[in-house]
């Protein structure tokens, strides 16, 4: 249950506040490596999120059955690197999944994320139905209880790696939005009252980490897009443990407004994390090559 | 020899198993996954009749008859999966052996060459009877749609059960993660109509309870064709004069194919089972290459051809009046690249590759019960909710072994619309209650999306003045895959449904 609400939301962010080093970091101008060895480091290493033995899951985007250069998927070396920086800091196994929109293995292969994560030591599983386990959400305001994937429930670490893409009804599809990868049942549900419901998923579990991929961005016919025409190569990465503040930065991408997102202003309110997050908190790294 | 034979059995049986757990992403079988089927010569003379064409796709099956031409029907003995099941089944029932009703039965092997004609003139005059007989189509068929989903049930039930004890569990769920999208399904699936050839199925097993190989001596159109082809052919079954009329290998005989001197031989239906020689107490029965022409007739005559000719084509009547223009169709949605429809009915031969393949992957292809008709029974059409059709994928065209979805290349599956996905506004989330939805839009595959939105101000259903996101079809764009359909969150009746409205089939 680790990866749930073990912690409180509010010491949650306490406790990460109270440390010297930023809680949010921007890197660009790099390869998708880089970006992450970059940022992570800025964040003071893979070994303030993960500990000795730990077993961690990893949540990247593999919703759609399309290949890196359609960024409709997290970009597949940025979860490579998100893997081996995680061994590095003793974590005793790295599992991957997503609950996927098309067939399964379609999405794991033509993503790139299954070989490159299997290469990098993961373990990369298929999504098994008898594993959801219905929790309660004692915090859920619409939401009072779901069915969770029970890898999650077991698991000590969370690392979320959205993808950054637009999405119609949200606005922008970016971390909050990624951890509907690990739920089942009829998800469509969500998308009524998605402020809400998101904020409520959001509320109930909690990633120590948010890496948000931005290498290239989905401007347009988001989530699933398709046409080449609709991707940015914006080589950014935004990482950090307050997960509306990765979002609410993201934003930007899109030239939206955080303040005018509302499942953004929802979870600030219930105390999820900040949408402004004090400059000495917040670093920016532009890598030259 | 029989030893070998049944070596051979057994290698082709598990082989059509291998060739059928292979129909799946990633198609990268060396051996193309429908070689049963393309070694079957009714299948290749039922595509020629029908569509009037030759299809390279079927040459191996000339390879079947050159081969039948010299060995008699050894395809029946060695190769065929149903022949070989049903001699699996033919083990059940206690041996007996009355002679005077096994008489009886003997004379019903003019059936086959009846039914023979039948689909023959039927696929002449354009009318579908050869998938629902011919042995490999109807063997597929039942293995796509009962034994596989029964083997993976068990199988996945026995998982189940040994997950209960817990030292087991990593070490299982390594197995389960190699198995599952290979021997294991990829995700749980479904078919309508199990159950009917199920039954038909069990119906041919149980005649193990009349004769041995009933189905084969007496109704297996395929087998009329080889044993036609057999006439002539100069491998048979030889006994030497150290026969002591024994009688042990006409009772052993399950073609029934030796005659009352024990001496002669019935050469089109010795299917070379090599049981015969391997009982023969004094080593009297051997096969070997011999000249000596010994013709066998037919057991037809002008009336019985007729009458089966006659027979076939008023199937196709039957068959071409009322159901067609009783049925509505306009929600039957076949497969990409399918032929025009009764192009296509005529090629089909329901044998249930392309539902196959279509179950790795959106699962949207069913076979067909009466929805396009009882000439449409058993055809692949795409059902929605339950599945829909992967964007990314063309399997379906590429397993069919007849051509009657042409193997699109991908980049024009893609385009090719299917279909026109229309909303039901008295369900909608937004048109209906007002509220955002619009997941039908984000699963939408097509670069530009055909599920497109206007904001607008609207009121909710229960009078609150509010801004809403309205979807519409752009009915150009939609390809009719029904991903739409199969992600409404509404339970019951979708928001979304498809039809058949402007979709685009196969011409040469």
């Amino acid at each position: 249950m680790a990866a749930l609400s073990s912690l409180n939301p509010k010491a949650f962010l306490a406790l990460a506040s109270s440390s010297g080093r930023p809680d949010l970091v921007s890197v660009n101008n790099g390869d998708p490596a880089e970006l992450v060895k970059n940022a992570i480091n800025a964040l003071g290493g893979m070994e303030q999120f993960v500990s000795k033995g730990d077993q961690v899951i990893i949540k990247p985007n593999i919703s759609w059955d399309r290949v890196p250069q359609q960024a409709a998927t997290t970009n597949p070396t940025v979860v490579a690197e998100v893997v081996k920086l995680c061994f590095e800091a003793g974590a005793k196994n790295v599992v991957i999944f997503d609950n996927t929109l098309n067939e399964p293995r379609r999405c794991y292969k033509r993503s790139g994320i299954q070989k490159a994560a299997e290469d990098a030591g993961a373990d990369v599983q298929y999504i098994y139905d008898r594993k959801f386990k219905t929790i309660r959400f004692p915090e859920g305001e619409l939401i009072k209880s779901w069915e969770v994937y029970d890898e999650v429930l077991k698991a000590d670490k969370l690392i979320n790696i959205p993808a950054a893409k637009h999405h119609t009804v949200s606005g922008v599809s970016l971390g909050m939005k990624n951890l509907m990868g690990l739920i089942g049942g009829n998800r469509g549900r969500f998308h009524r009252n998605y402020d809400i419901k998101i904020t409520d998923l959001n509320a109930r579990i909690r990633p120590v980490l948010t890496v948000l991929d931005a290498y290239r961005v989905l401007l347009r016919n988001g989530p699933s897009g398709g046409n080449i025409a609709d991707v940015e190569l914006r080589k950014t990465l935004i990482a950090g443990t307050d997960p509306v503040a990765v979002d609410a930065m993201g934003a930007s991408f899109f030239n939206l407004d955080p303040h005018n997102l509302n499942f953004l202003k929802l979870a600030q309110e219930r105390g999820l994390g900040k949408i402004d997050i004090s400059p000495g908190k917040m670093k920016k790294i532009s890598l030259t090559s | 020899m029989r030893s070998l034979r049944r070596v051979f059995q057994v290698l082709f049986i598990f082989g059509f198993f291998v060739l059928f757990i292979l129909t799946t992403f990633p198609l990268n079988s060396l051996i193309p996954v429908d070689l049963f089927l393309r070694i079957d010569p009714l299948i290749a003379f039922n595509t020629l009749l029908a569509s009037h064409s030759f299809l390279i796709k079927m040459i191996p099956s000339i390879i079947v008859l050159v081969i039948t031409i010299f060995l008699g029907r050894i395809f029946c003995g060695w190769i065929c999966p149903l022949g070989t099941t049903i001699d699996a089944c033919d083990k059940l029932p206690k041996e007996k052996l009355n002679k005077k009703t096994e008489q009886k039965k003997y004379r019903f092997t003019w059936i086959k060459y009846a039914v023979l004609i039948a689909v023959l003139t039927t696929a002449l005059f354009s009318g579908p009877l050869a998938g629902y007989i011919d042995p490999i189509a109807l063997y597929t068929r039942t293995v796509v749609t009962v034994f596989y989903p029964l083997f993976s049930f068990v199988v996945q039930g026995i998982f189940l059960l040994l997950y209960k004890v817990a030292f087991l569990e990593n070490f299982l769920f390594k197995i389960e993660e190699i198995l599952r999208g290979t021997l294991l399904p990829i995700n749980p699936v479904y078919f309508q109509g199990s159950m009917v050839f199920a039954f038909l199925i069990l119906a041919i097993f149980s005649t193990a309870y009349l004769t041995k190989r009933f189905w084969c001596r007496n109704l297996c159109p395929l087998g009329a064709l080889l044993a036609l082809f057999s006439r002539f052919r100069i491998y048979r079954r030889k006994v030497s004069d150290e026969c002591t009329a024994c009688q042990l290998c006409y009772k052993k005989c399950r073609m029934r194919a030796i005659k009352t001197d024990y001496k002669s031989t019935d050469h089109l239906e010795c299917i070379n089972c090599m049981d015969c020689q391997a009982v023969c107490p004094v080593d009297a029965v051997h096969f070997g290459f011999s000249s000596k022409s010994e013709k066998e007739s037919f057991d037809l005559n002008r009336r019985r051809i007729l009458g089966a000719g006659i027979t076939g084509f008023f199937t196709f009547g039957l068959l071409r009046i009322a159901p067609v223009h009783t049925v509505k169709k306009g929600k039957v949605i076949r497969p990409p690249g399918s032929w025009q429809e009764s192009a296509f009915l005529d090629r089909c031969i329901r044998c249930g590759e392309c539902v196959r393949v279509c179950s790795t992957a959106g699962k949207g292809l069913q076979h067909a019960m009466f929805e396009s008709g009882w000439e449409g029974f058993a055809t692949p059409i795409l059902l929605t909710p339950m599945g829909y059709c992967e964007y990314n994928c063309n399997l379906c065209g590429q397993v069919c072994p007849t051509g009657a979805i042409h193997p699109l290349p991908l980049e024009d599956k893609k385009e090719l619309k299917m279909g026109t996905a229309h909303f039901d506004k008295t369900r909608c989330i937004p048109w209906y209650y007002g509220e955002d939805c619009l997941v039908c839009e984000e699963h939408c595959p097509t670069p530009d999306k055909a599920i497109k939105f206007r904001e607008t101000h609207s009121v909710t259903i229960d009078g609150k003045q509010t801004n809403v996101m309205l979807p519409y079809v752009e009915e150009l764009t939609c390809i009719g895959c029904g991903i739409c359909t199969t992600v409404c969150p509404l339970e019951g009746n979708k928001g979304i449904y498809l039809t058949n409205t402007d979709e685009v089939r196969w011409e040469e």
